[in-house]
């Protein structure tokens, strides 16, 4: 697609082109100033010191000698070759000697600077009109004397460097313009072509991405940061059909299993033990679907990410009580828990997630690891800066291939329908940790040749205030 | 109690008149003021969301007409943020919905107990004394060693001696922890205390309320 020039004038690359046009039409008039200002300038305060010096000898002689003597200088000093003109006129205007036939004006009373054009004639016989600058005035209220330099060819030369700069700088100009019109041109067309893609997106078309040049461009950036922007939102929209679908599947069963146990409590006799303990369990199924209800909020709150005060919080301290909380719990089922957390570990973040994050990962360990088996709690400050809080056993873990997997929202794998959860763990621990501008990863656990799992919380850390 | 949900509130008021209250329903938050302004009520239990005036203004402008009546807010909403403005506009205690009705009965018995408590330096209950300024414990005179977690726990008991007290309040009160953990990590911390304070004496102090939690009676 061709953008058209009205377009064009309006882009900002065409804009920068003007700005840049204007600048140099500044600095060439500046040029020209100069140059006027050393030549053209120099040249007539030269001449005027000069003139000035010339009348003032030539009002000392007639002060001296008179009229005769006066009249004898000047038709000396105007037989001499130079570029001086001498006139001398009587008190009426009426020429008596000198290089000029006539005034170039009739003076007033006191002496005065003049500048005028006379011509000259040439050694061909021809013309030309010359410019002169000098100094006339009545001596003594008597004759008129003037005394000036012919500017001639110096002033010449000075025009003739004038007009070249004015038009190097039109040509300037000019060039300044089409090839901002050119850069325009060029900007716009790739301008278009992510505005296409967007467009199309828009139209619905998701997969469609900007073509990258690979010339490392501005546009080449900003096609990079509107792919990654596509990939985002894809992986989001998947992200939410696939949760909807899994929210219809996995509330399926409990509901069913509630309305068959509210059924049940209706085929028994009223105020049975029998009604009463299908009632108990029509409500343990309630609650259960209620949990999942409020894990699947609770995720969708972290994955918006909008209007958490991310504020300093002590890991240490955390860690430290959530191990006291937890251990108990662990050695009641027979397994050995330990906890080896750093002092002066500390995140930006929001405490209560960042305790349930953890308390999720710790959760999961305790959950999975079967009688017998270890959990331990690390956290520590990694070489690179980032803070690392690391939930290990020694349980059935996950096979790497899983890995990913598991942290999608709703997975659980097999073997684990049997325990309680709605499969949200993991995937709020996730959503938590790009909260904080972290991740969670999965590794190998305690058991021998890797067997169990790691679960890995990296965070940025805050620098401790000392 | 002040909530707009007609079901909701008929179920939550046949409930607490069950459990010995006498209950009055307002329909939104203007209404729900002025009759909590009037006085004469021992425990408001507040929805959060209300037609015509939110149920935390309520408990704001109730408190700076000077009513003391403690307050219970329930809300859709339990996060942090809310939780920590309702308790800062002045209401005593926020309870998350979804909530079973057992949470609920327990937490309005522990508002309705606390009226005008003065503060306190030690507590008994049958032969158990705690004495919170040298944070000692005894029972029938004979010293008790407990750790400062289980301290908190004891004190939270006894504090609300002769009431249930949910899992879902200990977590919150005790630990200052606002989710459900998935497994019973509050039961094995009581079983533990109970071994401290009930398995050398012939009378059991600490009792289990089958589906609701704890209740210590002397």
């Amino acid at each position: 697609m061709r953008p058209d020039l009205g377009a064009l004038l309006k882009t900002t690359t065409f804009r920068l082109g003007l700005v840049q046009a204007g600048v140099v039409l500044g600095f060439v008039v500046a040029l020209l100033l100069y140059v006027y200002f050393e030549t053209a300038g120099q040249l007539i305060r030269d001449s005027d010191v000069l003139a000035d010096q010339e009348y003032a000898s030539l009002e000392r002689s007639y002060a001296e000698g008179g009229i005769r003597r006066l009249n004898q200088e000047v038709v000396e000093r105007a037989a001499r070759p130079g570029s001086m003109l001498y006139i001398l006129a009587e008190s009426s205007g009426h020429v008596i000697a000198g290089d000029l036939p006539t005034l170039p004006s009739i003076p007033g009373s006191s002496p005065q600077r003049v500048d005028f054009s006379f011509d000259r004639n040439t050694a061909d016989g021809s013309a030309t009109h010359v410019r002169a600058r000098g100094r006339m005035g009545r001596l003594l209220s008597g004759p008129i004397l003037v005394v000036a330099r012919d500017l001639g060819d110096t002033a010449f030369i000075a025009g003739r460097v004038t007009r070249a700069l004015w038009t190097v700088a039109i040509l300037g100009l000019a060039l300044s313009v089409i090839s901002g019109l050119l850069a325009a041109w060029q900007a716009a067309r790739r301008a278009e072509v992510l505005a296409g893609t967007a467009r199309e997106v828009m139209g619905g078309d998701l997969t469609r991405r900007a073509p990258v040049l690979g010339i490392g461009d501005e546009f080449d950036e900003l096609a990079q940061a509107m792919n990654g922007m596509l990939d985002r939102i894809e992986a989001l929209m998947q992200t939410t059909r696939t949760a909807g679908d899994a929210i219809a599947h996995d509330l399926r069963s409990p509901l069913t299993r509630f309305r068959q146990k509210l059924e049940t409590a209706l085929e028994q006799p009223p105020n049975s033990e029998a009604d009463r303990e299908a009632l108990r369990k029509a409500v343990e199924e309630a609650d259960r679907l209620l949990d999942m209800f409020a894990a699947i909020l609770r995720l969708a709150r972290v994955e918006a990410a909008s209007n958490w005060r991310l504020e300093r919080v002590n890991v240490t301290d955390i860690l430290q009580e959530l191990a006291e909380f937890y251990e108990p719990a662990a050695e009641e089922q027979g397994l050995k828990f330990s906890a080896q957390v750093n002092e002066n570990l500390a995140v930006r973040g929001d405490q209560g997630l960042f305790t349930q994050a953890v308390s999720n990962l710790v959760e999961n360990a305790l959950k999975y690891t079967p009688s017998g088996g270890r959990v331990e709690v690390r956290a520590m400050q990694r070489p690179d800066g980032r803070v690392e809080i690391d939930v290990l056993d020694d349980g059935p873990g996950v096979a790497p291939a899983e890995r990913d997997r598991v942290v999608e929202r709703f997975v659980r794998l097999e073997g684990a329908r049997t325990t309680p959860g709605a499969g949200l763990g993991l995937s709020l621990v996730a959503a938590v940790a790009r909260l904080h501008r972290g991740g969670l990863h999965l590794r190998d656990g305690l058991g021998d040749d890797g067997k169990g799992l790691c679960a890995a919380l990296v965070l940025p850390a805050l620098e401790m205030a000392p | 109690m002040v909530e707009d949900d007609a079901d909701m509130a008929e179920s939550l008021k046949a409930s607490l008149t069950a459990d010995d209250h006498t209950v009055d329903v307002a329909g939104d938050g203007e209404l729900g003021q002025s009759m909590a302004s009037e006085g004469g009520y021992d425990v408001i239990v507040l929805d959060r969301m209300l037609p015509k005036k939110l149920g935390v203004s309520v408990v704001r402008d109730l408190r700076d007409q000077g009513v003391s009546t403690p307050v219970l807010i329930l809300s859709a909403l339990h996060d942090e943020d809310h939780r920590v403005e309702g308790l800062n506009a002045g209401a005593n205690d926020y309870l998350g919905k979804p909530f079973s009705t057992r949470e609920l009965l327990a937490r309005v018995r522990a508002l309705w107990n606390g009226r005008d408590r003065e503060p306190q330096t030690r507590l008994a209950v049958g032969d158990l004394e705690m004495d919170l300024l040298a944070r000692t414990v005894k029972r029938s005179g004979k010293k008790l060693d407990l750790q400062p977690r289980e301290f908190r726990l004891l004190e939270y008991l006894m504090r609300h001696a002769g009431q249930t007290v949910t899992r879902r309040m200990l977590l919150e009160n005790v630990w200052d922890y606002h989710f459900d953990p998935q497994t019973n990590v509050i039961d094995v911390h009581i079983s533990r205390l109970r071994s401290k304070i009930d398995r050398d004496f012939p009378q059991s102090l600490l009792h289990t309320v089958r589906g609701s939690g704890y209740r210590l009676e002397g």
